[in-house]
């Protein structure tokens, strides 16, 4: 019985790698069309420039992530359908899985024509399946620190959904966070709040609120925040050695003695505590002002965490509208059309604009119904105040399978400010160590 | 006495009530906004009107949904029930060694973490697409196809078990008198397999209606999704669209509540059935 | 004789290959395929290059300590689920068959969190978990075994058995009940004859005569408890920090979130390897045991 089991290991084993094998030549094969398509493209993109006439699909597919347009996106493309007369079908997603469901569909051949990219390690993955649309039309109008993160080798791979930002968000009746110049006024706030009854700042359960945004901070505050990722990387520098992040851990200890434990909160609560007055500051972003309708809640401002005396908001783009670069020339060109009229015609900015509640990413482009949080951040915005995001140049998930776990413990022991930093160097290192395996 | 049977019955009753509380939470925060819900997630809704139940509906385009998930379910369930079960009664009654091969194999495959077999699938189903011409992607057919295969191994591992306790004496008796062999499981096994087939039956129809990560994995088109795949749009990121999302899962359950209940009288049945004979 | 076993052999393949096939094409050789991936270091992506590694993956897997740890937390949930679900299960299917008045509406009741699938039960839950208990716990005066479970390791744990109890309990009732009322009344009706009381009946007629419905339930949990993920996901999140991080999980963010599909499958392999020497070694065990009729 045993000789059978382990004969048949073999045999299955053997067989195995002989499919896969096979697999592997058929996929090279599959990159061949993927080239093949480029290579037309970029004919029939000089046979157009003669001829004058685009060829453009009938059908696009659209794959997004951002769960909270689903709806008016789907409108938008009727609208785009109605003028057009090209066919758009949207696949409906979850946030939650949106990532693992596209790069599945991507790697079988069975593909959107648009879809949400991210700049960092994601597009680093994700480069071949992008398409180039430094050609297309909006493309000029757009700012070139916008597309920055998402140009790779003289591509640029993706055009910009809206501005997002994050920083000290706070209830405007309980105090006002835009005076706090240094950290200690921040953490005397937080105390003067606790006296007065009320949770002074919160952090949440999830990833990204829990650790990910706040330890942005730090990082941004370098003064070349790319080479101090880069040293990083090469175990050439530590946090710990870092003054900035010294103060940022010692920060991290304060807010653990003087706030409730933010295992115990999420997203949805924390939002409730801020809206009915009973928290007086969030570490939240813009995206939040949509959940305040339910509580009829207006009263409510961004400011910067004033870490280390720092006086601007996160901003940056954290999504971009890509396209499908292993699907037909044909279906490319019409996904082309399509982003091209979103962003150029008047029918589809006002969804962008009063449909979506996009912040322009348009040179010259207002959008008078902003919320209240993304009307502070654009006038953050246009004074220049803004520091960039990091997370997606610190190695892949290192955020959730590194971070997360860490501050974790960090909140429910009684760790130092020290050991917490310690910590972080050692989990950076951790996920470098395990990229690309 | 008697008292002290009501007073079981009772307190049963309350445990069976308390069992069921985190239904009561999906429930009554079907009813509720946000900030309602922030404020007691336990409370009564304020205002019981089915605004939210319409919301989800129409947001989920319910009965188009509903149809596809009825096909899927119901085609995958007859496929499921008649293969397998005829299946588990050839390897149970020949107990050679290719029996137990093969149903050692489907036992041991059901603990194949689904996860892991996600991309190759993938692979398989577009070969088929390439080199055979058969679209089993993003089609019902391909969903169903998938079903079968995946409810193999749990349906013939039921039946195998239950066949082994059913007497085969009838069958000899069946044979000797010339009947085939389809005509005797057809004619005298299947029907004896009742209760175990209703089993077969409830698990697989729970399983297939609630489904998620199949179907998300297979269909990609609007005029193709499950109920499960439509109420996906009411789960973010961070946050979920509670009321949305708790009105679709309790529209979700419901047909496969009535189901059930429909399913029990006959297991029953079933049961009294077998009793008289 | 000869056209007789040709005629046997055709009977067999009849009612066997239809599903032998389409679970050849569906499980067979996804699973084939993967196990080749396992050789190769890849991040699943086919215009990235595979390398093939031999046994690299396989060897780097002793050495994982967060895998290792994720093994041994999975052991300790499934042995204790296993258990207390199939107890549970068996009470349930005792009370409901027997000839109590509510025995029917209670029996759906039962069934009824079986029927709610998927994630939303893990949200659900880690309110009544989390916020509940802690309230709970403020409102008693009782903060040392009322409080939020979720933050803290091994309760976090015990909050998984839990729902994993909650689910599961019903479900393979369902099971058990299906194997109980297998047993011809005849043989219950001459054990009462015979004046044996309710609890003589069941350990000695009921519980031998339902060995298969153990056999079946014990590796229905068995399997599920194993490869536990949306409950985990939705509950715990994996934390706090890994605490709860169960081997479904594990391979699932090796795959999907850190992109090493080669390793993740070589995770899976061992994973199966382990659980299948497991359960099969406990279907054979039990299967001994079955009483034929």
């Amino acid at each position: 019985m045993k000789k059978k089991l382990a004969a048949l290991v073999l045999t299955m084993t053997t067989i195995g790698m002989a499919v896969t094998g096979c697999g592997n030549s058929a996929s090279t094969q599959k990159d061949a069309p993927v080239a093949a398509a480029e290579g037309e493209s970029s004919e029939s993109e000089s046979a157009e420039k003669e001829e004058g006439g685009a060829e453009t699909a009938d059908k696009i597919i659209i794959f997004q992530s951002k769960a909270e347009i689903q709806d008016q996106l789907e409108d938008c493309a009727e609208a785009f359908t109605d003028e057009t007369g090209i066919e758009v079908e949207i696949w409906g997603t979850t946030g939650d899985d949106y990532q693992q469901q596209l790069e599945t569909k991507l790697a079988n051949d069975q593909g959107p024509t648009i879809f949400t990219q991210q700049s960092g390690d994601i597009l680093e993955r994700l480069k071949d399946y992008c398409a180039d649309l430094s050609d297309v039309e909006c493309m000029k109008d757009i700012p070139e620190g916008l597309t920055a993160d998402i140009t790779k080798d003289g591509k640029t791979m993706g055009i910009p959904y809206t501005m997002e930002g994050f920083g000290i968000v706070y209830n405007k009746s309980l105090c006002d966070a835009t005076t706090l110049k240094s950290t200690d006024d921040f953490i005397n706030l937080i105390k003067e709040q606790k006296e007065a009854g009320n949770e002074g700042f919160e952090l949440t359960q999830e990833d990204y609120f829990l650790i990910g945004h706040i330890l942005n901070t730090p990082f941004a505050l370098m003064d070349d925040p790319d080479a101090f990722i880069a040293d990083l990387a090469e175990g050439k520098s530590k946090m710990a050695d870092q003054d900035v992040f010294k103060e940022f851990a010692n920060m991290m200890v304060d807010i653990r003695e003087n706030c409730s434990n933010p295992l115990e909160q999420n997203y949805d609560g924390q939002i409730g505590d801020l809206a009915t007055g009973k928290a007086a500051m969030i570490h939240q972003g813009n995206w939040c002002a949509g959940m305040f309708a339910d509580y009829e809640f207006e009263d409510a401002g961004m400011a910067p965490l004033p870490l280390a005396g720092n006086d601007k908001l996160a901003v940056s783009v954290p999504y971009y509208w890509a396209i499908n670069a292993s699907a037909d020339a044909a279906e490319q060109e019409a996904g082309k059309k399509f982003l091209t009229w979103l962003y150029t015609s008047e029918t589809g900015k006002s969804y962008l604009y009063d449909q979506f509640g996009f912040v322009p990413v348009i040179k010259g482009d207002v959008n008078e119904n902003l919320d209240v949080l993304s009307q502070d951040m654009q006038s953050y915005v246009e004074a220049g105040k803004t520091i960039g995001w990091n997370m997606a140049k610190w190695p892949a998930n290192s955020i959730n399978v590194y971070f997360a776990p860490l501050a974790q413990e960090f909140f429910t022991s009684d760790m130092s400010a020290d050991d917490f930093l310690a910590g972080l160097d050692q989990a950076y290192a951790d996920a470098i160590a395990n990229q690309g395996n | 006495m008697k008292t002290k049977k009501i007073l079981l019955n009772v307190v049963l009753i309350l445990l069976g009530l308390a069992y069921l509380f985190p239904v009561y939470i999906i429930v009554v925060n079907a009813f509720k906004n946000r900030a309602e819900l922030y404020e007691n997630i336990l409370a009564f809704p304020k205002d019981a009107s089915f605004k939210y139940f319409t919301k989800a509906m129409d947001k989920m385009d319910f009965s188009h949904a509903f149809m596809n998930s009825m096909i899927v379910t119901c085609i995958s369930l007859v496929f499921i029930v008649v293969l397998t079960s005829m299946c588990a009664w050839m390897l149970a009654r020949n107990d050679g060694k290719l029996s137990k091969f093969i149903f050692m194999m489907f036992v041991a495959t059901m603990l194949i973490p689904f996860q892991t077999l996600m991309m190759p699938l993938l692979q398989v189903l577009g070969f088929f697409r390439d080199y055979c011409g058969i679209q089993l992607t993003d089609t019902l057919g391909g969903l169903i196809f998938c079903y079968i295969g995946f409810g193999t191994g749990m349906s013939v591992f039921l039946f195998h078990g239950f066949i082994k306790s059913v007497p085969v004496e009838v069958e000899e008796a069946a044979i000797i008198d010339g009947c085939s062999k389809l005509g005797v499981f057809f004619k005298i096994v299947f029907p004896m397999l009742k209760p175990v087939t209703m089993t077969v039956i409830i698990l697989n129809v729970i399983w297939i209606w609630n489904d998620y990560l199949l179907p998300s994995l297979i269909l990609y088109s609007k005029k193709n999704r499950t109920i499960p795949l439509s109420t996906a749009n009411f789960f973010g990121q961070y946050t979920v669209q509670w009321n949305l999302a708790m009105a679709g899962l309790t529209l979700t359950i419901i047909p496969v509540v009535i189901f059930y209940l429909c399913a029990q009288k006959y297991i029953i049945k079933g049961i009294a059935a077998g009793a008289v004979k | 004789m000869n056209a007789r076993k040709k005629k046997e052999a055709a009977w067999y393949a009849l009612f066997v290959l239809p599903v032998v096939i389409v679970f050849t094409i569906i499980v067979i050789i996804p699973f084939v395929i993967g196990v080749g991936y396992s050789f190769f270091s890849w991040d699943g992506l086919p215009v990235h290059e595979k390398t093939f590694v031999g046994m690299d993956n396989f060897v780097r897997l002793f050495s994982d300590s967060r895998f290792m740890v994720s093994a041994g937390h999975t052991l300790v949930f499934t042995v204790i689920a296993v258990v207390l679900i199939n107890l549970l299960g068996l009470a349930f299917a005792i009370i409901v068959t027997s000839r109590i008045k509510v025995r029917n509406i209670l029996r759906t009741m039962l069934f009824m969190p079986y029927l709610i699938g998927g994630l939303i039960l893990g949200y659900i839950w880690k309110f009544i978990l989390g916020e509940g208990l802690k309230a709970i716990g403020e409102a008693m005066g009782n903060t040392g075994l009322f409080f939020n479970w979720l933050v803290d390791k091994k309760m976090a744990l015990v909050a998984l058995i839990i729902v994993a109890i909650w689910q599961m309990a019903g479900y393979i009732m369902i099971i058990y009940i299906t194997g109980i009322q297998g047993i011809p009344d005849d043989v219950l009706e001459a054990a009462s004859i015979d004046g044996a009381n309710f609890f003589q009946q069941l350990i000695y007629i009921k519980l031998p005569l339902i060995m298969q419905s153990f056999t079946i339930c014990l590796f229905l949990t068995l399997s599920n408890c194993f490869k536990i993920f949306d409950t985990n996901l939705s509950l715990t999140g994996g934390g706090p920090n890994n605490a709860t991080e169960m081997f479904a999980m594990n391979i699932y963010n090796e795959i999907f979130k850190l992109n090493n599909y080669g390793y993740g499958q070589a995770k899976a392999i061992l994973f199966l390897i382990v659980v299948a020497s497991f359960t099969l070694m406990q279907v054979s065990i039990t299967k001994k045991k079955e009483v034929q009729m």
